[in-house]
């Protein structure tokens, strides 16, 4: 589903370029669920967000469901409708209530009639546990509500693959269950996901695939159980002991 | 003792109205050492006032019947070469003549009054008509400067920056006279277009870097969820980062467009009778100078008063989704 080669991205700012992403090859398969975990500023976020194009590359190949981003020939809006995408900040479009953030892109991307969206979005807001908040704008709801609207609003578009940027990351702590619940109904239901995260606890149970990143490289690829338990890389292994 | 005390406020307020009372002492004292004369009077006729059409006889001849109507009276004249009679209608306090006087061709017989619109309410019409127009195109202008501004296209991005630092460089005065004097010969532009044509390039440059920087403060993380989604740049912008950006700059955009009714006085100079214009022209018939440049001023803090009103109304709309 998610195949990369070689992917390179340097940020060249003042100073020296750092190189974020430093050569990275790996692939996801359909319905799988791949963890990325690894200091801050290792390059994971950055990563993440090649897989859509939202950083653009320098070098690599990146092939969503056998289309080459960086083909001049991709249209690159047609390919970010198959991969959602959630954030840190969840970036809701404050404007708009709960209901309209989830049927907006479905109406005007993927030309729905308002009938057809509204279903959707009803459906998806039930799912996420959240259909009473619908006439709400975002302001009024709590950080792990306005996350799981971000996730109804990124499922909407109807998409193979879903990249989580560090979801829980600006939650208050009684909050992150809630979306890491249905995070985990969704990796049940088959949905090929890529998450950045600080939850190990989710790394372990959910994950089939934990890649460790370090300075824009991974350092390692292992199931969690292997992980968890004896990781090869003292980076890794100096990592692990710092948060668990 | 609790650290919030009750402040006493009567005091100040007794010393703002002790200013303000000096400072109206002060004006009518000095208007007393100028021995100036004050005939407010005089003003209200330059907002409506009765018009007096005098109603002259088209034919000579005689006066041959009045028939009194109640305020109108109708007089019929016998023509001097035989023919028809002509009847006229004139308001009966107007009346200038009696049964049997003779009347030559283009004699007053009375007159009939109606209001009309005196010059400053004309004027005061003119500036508001015309700043609406010019705050409309310069909205626009502004609208799509700001977007170009922030273009990757450096040929887009250039022209911008140039036209916002040409207008933001010189004086509107100096851009009036030279898109009368130069544009409007060369396009053979009327005076109102070549105003408007000043007025609303000016505006369109302030309200280009307001617009600018209402965008660039949408959080980046705004553009990307869009993106994201699917959304192109250009329905990203439409539905996502302008509607926000707008609403931001909504206070900015009003005092821009409360300075474009007051700079549109400067169009006076190119002979176009607005509000100042007129106040100016009134001046030299009535000699009320005081009286008619207060109530020049009264009026645009009116405008500008009721536009801010409005203003601050729809913010407070936009303000449910906060």
């Amino acid at each position: 589903m998610i195949k990369v080669n070689n992917l390179v991205k340097v940020f060249s700012g003042r100073g020296k370029p750092i190189r974020a992403v430093d050569n990275v090859s790996t692939q996801v398969s359909k319905g799988e669920v791949v963890v990325i975990i690894g200091p801050s500023g290792s390059g994971k976020s950055t990563f993440l967000r090649c897989l859509n194009g939202l950083e653009a590359f320098d070098d690599g190949q990146v092939i969503i469901d056998g289309v080459d981003l960086g083909d001049s020939k991709t249209n690159i809006n047609i390919v970010r409708r198959e991969v959602g995408m959630v954030f840190q900040h969840f970036n809701l479009f404050p404007h708009k209530t709960v209901f309209e953030n989830v049927t907006l892109a479905q109406r005007i991307v993927r030309k729905r009639t308002a009938a057809e969206a509204d279903a959707k979005a009803m459906a998806l807001l039930n799912k996420v546990g959240i259909a009473e908040k619908a006439p709400e704008y975002p302001s009024r709801l709590s950080g792990g509500q306005q996350q799981r609207v971000a996730i109804a609003r990124a499922l909407a578009m109807d998409p193979k693959v879903m990249l989580f940027d560090e979801p829980t990351s600006a939650l208050d702590p009684e909050m992150v269950g809630e979306v890491l619940d249905v995070m985990q109904q969704l990796a049940r239901e088959g949905m090929t996901m890529a998450v950045v995260t600080h939850e190990m606890g989710f790394a372990r149970e959910v994950a089939q695939r934990v890649l460790f990143m370090d300075a824009g490289k991974i350092l390692e690829d292992a199931p969690p159980a292997e992980f968890f338990t004896a990781p090869k890389e003292p980076r890794a292994r100096a990592f692990l002991k710092q948060v668990l | 003792m609790p650290l919030k005390r009750p402040s006493v406020q009567w005091p100040w307020h007794g010393l703002l109205a002790l200013i303000l009372l000096g400072l109206a002492i002060g004006l009518w004292v000095a208007t007393k050492r100028v021995n100036y004369e004050w005939r407010w009077a005089r003003v209200p006729q330059y907002f409506f006032y009765q018009a007096e059409d005098t109603q002259a006889a088209p034919v000579a001849g005689t006066i041959n019947k009045i028939n009194p109507n109640g305020a109108y009276s109708q007089v019929d004249i016998t023509p001097a070469n035989g023919g028809q009679a002509v009847s006229l209608t004139v308001e009966t306090d107007t009346l200038k003549v009696k049964i049997g006087d003779p009347v030559a061709e283009g004699d007053g017989i009375g007159a009939q009054r109606h209001w009309k619109i005196g010059p400053l309410s004309w004027g005061l019409w003119v500036t508001i008509w015309i700043s609406f127009v010019s705050g409309l195109i310069g909205l626009f202008i502004g609208l799509i400067t700001g977007l170009c501004r922030l273009s990757p296209n450096p040929a887009l991005r250039g022209l911008a920056v140039f036209y916002i630092e040409l207008i933001r460089g010189t004086p509107l005065l100096v851009q009036i006279f030279i898109f009368y004097f130069f544009i409007g010969t060369v396009l053979n532009l009327d005076r109102i277009v070549a105003g408007i044509g000043a007025l609303a390039l000016f505006v369109g440059a302030y309200t280009a870097e307001i617009i600018r920087a209402g965008i660039q403060s949408i959080a980046k993380g705004q553009t990307e969820a869009a993106r994201s989604l699917g959304m192109t740049a250009a329905q990203t912008m439409t539905h996502i980062v302008l509607p926000q950006a707008l609403k931001r700059v909504l206070p900015p955009l009003a005092g821009q467009f409360i300075s474009l009714i007051k700079d549109s006085s400067l169009v006076s100079v190119i002979a176009i009778t607005d509000l100042t214009k007129s106040g100016r022209e009134i001046i030299t018939s009535s000699f009320a100078t005081f009286e008619i440049w207060f109530t020049v001023a009264l009026l645009y803090l009116v405008v500008t008063s009721l536009l801010s009103q409005l203003l601050f109304w729809l913010e407070r709309r936009f303000a449910r989704s906060d």
